[in-house]
């Protein structure tokens, strides 16, 4: 009686295994038959109220259909999952060469990125990012740098000049009147860098703007010498432009400074061969530097026969027009995207 | 300052070429900046002298040459109107290139050989314009009789010419002879300085008097009679035309060959067309006048220093001669003036005229006194071995105090205390020496120092450091070492503004803002078109404030357009958004400049970092997946309380605001903790109008000043533990009257809600048929999670009724079942 009832059971639930033929028609079998409240469940839970000589043969019986209800399940499932999975394929197919769906990521002015890359290597030197302000004193933009009032860069044509009434005020045509400002403020040890906007009285052109980027350095202690300045900007310029580079010292002038110095690397164009970036020389020049003048040291009350340091300056745009070959430095300031957006890098 | 390598040689003979010595002197401080090769291309063209000239047989203005350049002899056809026998021409034979003579633009040509009306012409012979010497194409280029027959054009005529640029510090090196004097120190190579006439002197007071003697610290005046005016000789005039002079006259040109020879500009008078026939320096009176050299009239203040005779100025003291006493071929008598002028003076007075000569470039650098006699030598001696007539009359010498040469002390460790690299003594006194310094070295105090005469024409070299450069550059930069310095350590702290203008670039970029960087100069009318009714620069100026006074201005702006510091980024941020629109639908801008809020007026102005983001046109270009739409308010707002709640500004609110600038009703002040740090805001379209923006267009800024958001302090990221249950979901919609704003709705769900609500985000607003006239439905999605339990179902019921109260109570709403 119960063996014929099991044997029914069985028939109709491997019949309607086999029509099961999608993974939802499978879960629903299963919690027909096999689920918590499934009838092969059930059947097991009646055996208890079966007289005791019935219980082991029914039992064997059921849990043998059990067994291969599961078998058959997971051998079903398999089945379907497979086929599903092959209609899935073959109707999902796509053209991957369609373009993807673009998440909306703005870019950094070229400006900044140049003056994080900058900044970050001499971050790593020990030195500290600092600012000042754009509108500044003469005594700190000439002045305390020892550019005296006849000096060719105090002359109206190359500053521009603040309305005051005593006090002379202009844009600062350089970022290192925050040498003066920070050796003011504090004592050695100094190592700092100074990324800012600097301003000239100047005609704009291709190579020339009125408006423009610095990046001031400035280390001052007891026994720093101009090798060190040499060996940091050698650091810097193989950090920036690539571990091959070779750097060249040459003289020059700046009255902030004695000895000064014009600092260059090898045309990383043509390798020093010469060619036009590099005007045929083989060399690029990057920045002005030099030890800083000891009438400066005294400037701040500084005592030049105990404390030496050096300083440097370089200007934002040039690196990056070098760096990424921007033929025109107006591009900078016209704001158009079409330009800035090419500088999608994702900027360290 | 141009230098012709034969002149240079002829004062330093060194055996280095002209690249090697540019790079010596480059590396020295004198940058070559070009260098110019005369010559270079003159194959084929030889010295030759005309044997024969005779005339054409078809042509009237043609004639026949026959020209003997050594071993090429041959008959040339030539139109030149100046040949004549005995002459020493350049003659180019086949194959030579020359330039094309009729060509406007310099133009290569091959030379080959040509019929010319039925007479065969092998060769020819040059202009100046042919050979690339200068534009002269009159006649031929008539060479020095003594020129040797057969050598090659390029042996006697070719050269090469270093193009210096000098720093304002080297006066001396702005000259022949102080370019040789480097080439002698950098190479050991001897010096051999021009030859000079000796004069007497003080000799005749009478020939000038210096009134302003503060401004004069020497003038040298020399009498001439004799003068023979004519054209100088060809090397003289090759010479000039090298170093970038036109040649003038015998006369003047001697006084150019000097300055570049020695750097002291000179200027030699007509003495006969002096009123007294003798020079006053004294400062122009009021209302002077002079017509100078170039034709030129020009009103004198009574700070320019003048030279005059007894009744009136001649000359603009180290800028300008006057044309009235200049030489001319009638002049038969010079005065020739070898001066020294105070640098400042001649700067300002060259300057207000607008006039910077060769005289005053010179002059203004600060030239060395001592100079002046001997550059007036070299002009005698010179223009006696010109005009053989030439004599001297008289000279005159106002030096009241002659300057002396420098002594310096060096210790001897500032070398390695500054260089961080040590030379032997006798290397460093060897470069002392071939600069032309004396050096005597003493013990003191233990301490090793020298003492260093430096000459008078070195008035760089004043200080212990100077004479440590001049050691570091003779011996060369390129032998100091690379090392890192060594010493104390600084800790480097992240200043706080600078690490929030870092994070709020990374944050704006990230959604999906380009950063630009404009001018930060505004004019009124930029300031102006911000208002309303574009008449009134506005109270109001993005987030700040007009100031009480006047705005930062400068006093001479490149362009009126950017004459006054901008008190705000919209102004600047607008003209930037018209110009993008032209070229792309999609605008979505930041900066983060500085304003500048005017303080005291000699005070320095507050420079506030400000943020200003501008959307404008679509919000997202066309592609496959997108249609766009124009960008609106809440296209910013997202982007504002994103960003900035990453900032740590997580309880922004927005309240409407009225702004002179910005769209009624669709403006809100940004508040933090109740403080304003900002404003945001769709731009009135006759705002944007003015700014040129089409009207078409939708414009929003957003502009927030980070001084106020750091005072009031952002709070760092706190972290909710993660509960093990299922959080439940919910959705709850209010009806409200219309003018309810959706934020208060909001605070009185997260009010009823209470602790457990870890998100209440309204997904809908609807109006319509269910919905009664004047009013609308908002509708909330509240997630709902307790860390240690699921929320219960009378948990869930207590807080639907708390949010039904609250809601009844906060803003008279009621909850839609």
């Amino acid at each position: 009686m119960e063996i014929e009832r099991i044997r029914a059971l069985r028939e109709r639930a491997l019949r309607e295994l086999a029509e099961a033929s999608t993974q939802e028609q499978l879960a629903t079998w299963h919690a027909r038959y096999l689920g918590r409240r499934g009838e092969i469940t059930l059947l097991l839970r009646g055996l208890g109220s079966l007289a005791p000589e019935e219980r082991p043969m029914i039992g064997r019986a059921a849990n043998d259909l059990k067994e291969e209800l599961q078998q058959a399940y997971v051998r079903q499932e398999t089945a379907v999952r497979e086929r599903e999975l092959a209609a899935r394929i073959a109707a999902e197919t796509i053209d991957v060469t369609l373009p993807g769906r673009t998440p909306r990521i703005g870019t950094l002015h070229p400006v900044t990125q140049m003056i994080r890359d900058v900044t970050n290597i001499f971050a790593h030197l020990g030195f500290q990012v600092v600012e000042g302000p754009e509108v500044e004193y003469g005594y700190y933009a000439f002045d305390a740098l020892n550019i005296p009032p006849e000096h060719p860069a105090r002359d109206v044509w190359d500053t521009i000049f603040i309305e005051s009434e005593h006090e002379e005020i202009v844009l600062r045509p350089h970022t290192s009147p925050m040498q003066i400002r920070v050796m003011e403020r504090r004592q050695p040890p100094i190592r700092v860098v100074v990324p800012g906007r600097c301003y000239r009285y100047e005609a704009v052109d291709a190579t020339h703007e009125w408006h423009f980027h610095q990046i001031e350095g400035l280390a001052v202690d007891e026994r720093i010498t101009m090798a060190d300045l040499k060996g940091t900007l050698a650091e810097f310029a193989r950090q920036l432009f690539g571990r091959e580079r070779r750097v060249r010292f040459r003289c020059d002038f700046f009255p902030f400074v004695e000895p000064g110095v014009d600092f260059a690397i090898d045309c990383m164009f043509c390798r020093g061969e010469g060619c036009r970036v590099c005007g045929d020389s083989g060399w690029i020049e990057i920045l002005g530097a030099g030890m800083v003048h000891p009438q400066v040291l005294r400037n701040v009350g500084y005592d030049p026969e105990r404390y030496t340091g050096w300083a440097f300056g370089m200007g934002v745009e040039r690196l990056v027009m070098l760096t990424y070959g921007v033929p025109d430095i107006r591009y900078f300031y016209q704001g158009d995207l079409r330009f800035l957006q090419q500088f999608d890098r994702i900027v360290p | 300052m141009k230098v012709p390598m034969r002149w240079l040689r002829e004062l330093v003979a060194t055996d280095l070429s002209a690249d090697q010595l540019a790079e010596r002197l480059t590396l020295a401080g004198l940058e070559v900046e070009n260098i110019e090769r005369i010559g270079a291309h003159w194959d084929n063209i030889f010295v030759g002298v005309v044997e024969r000239v005779e005339p054409h047989p078809n042509a009237d203005r043609l004639v026949l040459a026959t020209v003997n350049a050594g071993i090429h002899r041959l008959t040339v056809v030539t139109g030149a109107p100046n040949i004549a026998t005995g002459q020493k021409v350049a003659l180019a034979l086949a194959g030579a290139k020359l330039y094309d003579g009729h060509s406007a633009e310099p133009k290569l040509v091959t030379l080959k050989p040509a019929t010319i009306r039925g007479i065969r012409s092998e060769g020819m012979v040059c202009s100046e314009k042919e050979l690339g010497l200068s534009d002269e194409h009159e006649g031929i280029l008539v060479l020095d009789a003594d020129a040797p027959i057969g050598l090659p054009l390029r042996d006697y005529l070719g050269d090469e010419v270093l193009d210096l640029a000098i720093t304002p510090n080297r006066v001396d090196a702005f000259s022949i002879v102080g370019i040789a004097r480097e080439v002698a120190a950098l190479t050991g190579a001897p010096l051999r300085l021009p030859d000079l006439a000796s004069l007497e002197g003080p000799g005749d007071p009478s020939l000038v008097t210096v009134e302003a003697t503060d401004l004069c610290a020497r003038f040298v005046a020399v009498a001439l009679e004799g003068i023979q005016v004519g054209p100088s000789p060809w090397w003289l005039r090759r010479r000039l035309q090298l170093a970038g002079f036109r040649s003038i006259n015998n006369v003047v040109d001697v006084t150019n060959y000097v300055m570049v020879e020695w750097g002291q500009p000179q200027h030699a008078f007509d003495r006969n067309r002096l009123r007294g026939g003798r020079l006053v320096v004294r400062r122009a009176h009021p209302g002077e006048e002079l017509e100078t050299l170039d034709h030129v009239r020009r009103s004198l203040s009574s700070e320019m220093l003048v030279i005059a005779d007894t009744e009136r100025a001649v000359g603009i003291a180290g800028v300008m001669g006057g044309l009235e006493s200049e030489i001319t071929e009638e002049t038969r008598a010079v005065l020739l003036e070898t001066a020294n002028f105070d640098m400042r003076s001649i700067r300002r007075t060259a300057r207000t005229l607008r006039l910077r000569t060769e005289a005053s470039a010179r002059f203004e650098r600060g030239l060395d006194p001592n100079l002046g006699w001997v550059a007036a030598c070299r002009a005698v001696y010179l223009l006696t071995q010109l005009i053989p007539t030439c004599r001297v009359v008289a000279v005159f010498d106002h030096y009241p105090s002659p300057r002396r040469p420098r002594r310096i002390d060096l210790d001897r460790n500032e070398l390695p205390r500054l260089l961080g690299v040590d030379f032997p003594d006798s290397d460093v006194e060897a470069v002392f020496h071939r600069l032309g310094f004396t050096t005597q070295i003493r013990q003191q105090g233990g301490r090793t120092i020298w003492t260093v005469e430096v000459p008078t024409y070195r008035s760089d070299v004043t200080i212990a450091a100077d004479l440590v450069e001049e050691v570091a550059r003779i011996i060369g930069y390129d032998t100091l070492p690379e090392t890192l310095p060594v010493g104390r350590t600084v800790p480097v702290e992240i200043d706080p503004e600078l690490r929030l203008i870092r994070q709020l670039q990374n944050g704006l970029v990230a959604a999906g803002l380009h950063e630009v960087i404009t001018y930060p100069m505004v004019d009124d009318a930029a300031l102006r078109a911000l208002s309303t009714h574009g008449d009134v620069v506005p109270e109001r100026l993005g987030w700040y404030r007009r100031p009480v006074e006047d705005f930062v201005r400068a006093r001479n702006p490149i362009r009126p357009e950017w004459s006054i510091m901008r008190p705000s980024l919209v102004p600047t941020l607008l003209q930037n958004a018209a110009e993008q629109l032209k070229f792309n639908d999609v605008v979505a801008i930041f900066e983060t400049g500085k304003v500048y809020v005017p303080r005291g007026r000699d005070e320095l102005p507050d420079e506030r970092r400000a943020v200003g983001c501008l959307l404008a046109g679509m919000d997202a270009p066309r592609d496959l997946y997108h249609q766009p739409r124009p960008v609106d308010f809440f296209d910013l707002k997202g982007v504002v309380e994103t960003v900035l709640a990453r900032l740590g500004a997580r309880d922004l609110t927005f309240r409407p605001l009225t702004h002179p600038t910005l769209q009624p009703g669709r403006t809100a002040e940004i508040l933090l903790r109740d403080r304003s740090i900002g404003i945001l805001g769709e731009v009135l379209v006759t705002v944007a109008e003015r700014f040129g923006i089409p009207w078409h267009h939708r414009v929003v800024v957003a502009e927030f000043d980070l001084p106020t958001l750091l005072e009031i302090g952002l709070e760092p990221v706190t972290i909710r533990p993660l509960s093990r249950y299922q959080p439940i979901e919910q959705d709850f919609a209010v009806v409200v009257d219309e003018g309810v704003p959706a934020a208060d709705v909001a605070a009185a769900i997260e009010a009823g809600a209470g602790p457990l609500a870890v998100v209440v985000r309204l997904f809908d607003v609807y109006r319509g048929p269910a919905i009664p006239e004047g009013k609308k439905s908002l509708a909330f999605r509240v997630v709902l999670s307790a860390p240690d339990r699921a929320v219960s179902d009378e948990e869930l019921q207590r807080i639907r009724d708390r949010i039904e109260q609250q809601v009844r109570r906060r803003v008279k709403g009621a909850l839609r079942r």
